[in-house]
């Protein structure tokens, strides 16, 4: 995967991306045991300019150009088929401003914090996100002042309660 | 499910030793833990495609 996440690099260096980090079940990962998953969910912030549709294309393009190609919903980076997802409401867009900074072998990435996982996952509000929150909850040593402030927030504390009763 | 304070000492520290397991896993580096995930993936995915999902078991450089 250390490969994926340089292709990942390369893109921000590039300004393909203006930011990245890695969300879904991998993060969770990051702070609990592993969990089963198929696939890298890697949440984005594309570069814009005003009046500017939101698109994935030139993302896609640059990748391309680099030899790797979409297949379907994904595009498989250096065996890991990658699902790109731009930040599409508040929650998200600060997920990733705070995500951390981390090593991974002899490079970095960007992993969503615990806390922003775990708002993101009563937000969501499928079962495997219940089954996320749980672990969460269990293994990752989150700091509840933080979590708190998130909740609050971003309006999800009674659905968190309701969730974790 | 059985409530905790009802199972025999045998039972409790079985779910205990499960519980460090799982503890133990957790605090794994990055790398170790995707290195799992794939074995894992090995695992699942001839389940997974008999049930006619379609799913890619990862190809990662040693």
């Amino acid at each position: 995967m250390e490969e994926t996440l340089r292709v990942l690099n390369s893109l921000e260096r590039d300004g393909v991306l203006r930011r990245y980090a890695i969300g879904g079940a991998m993060a969770a990962t990051f702070y609990t045991e592993p969990v089963l998953t198929f696939d890298l969910d890697i949440f984005v912030l594309l570069p814009t300019s005003p009046g500017a549709l939101l698109t994935l294309s030139p993302l896609y393009e640059a990748l391309r150009s680099r030899g790797f190609s979409e297949e379907g919903e994904f595009v498989k980076i250096e065996g890991v088929p990658v699902q790109f997802l731009p930040v599409y409401n508040d929650l998200l867009r600060e997920a990733l401003g705070e995500a951390r900074e981390v090593p991974y072998g002899s490079t970095t990435t960007r992993v969503l914090r615990a806390e922003h996982l775990a708002a993101i996952a009563v937000q969501t509000g499928r079962q495997k996100d219940r089954d996320r929150l749980r672990m969460l909850v269990d293994q990752a040593g989150m700091n509840r002042e933080y979590l708190t402030d998130i909740l609050v927030r971003h309006g999800l504390e009674e659905k968190w309660r309701e969730w974790t009763r | 499910m059985e409530r905790m304070d009802s199972l025999t000492p045998d039972i409790k520290r079985l779910f205990q030793a499960k519980e460090d397991r799982r503890r133990k896993l957790a605090a794994l580096s990055f790398p170790e833990k995707v290195q799992i995930i794939v074995q894992l993936q090995h695992m699942a995915a001839p389940i997974l495609r008999a049930r006619g999902e379609n799913v890619d078991v990862w190809t990662l450089r040693p």
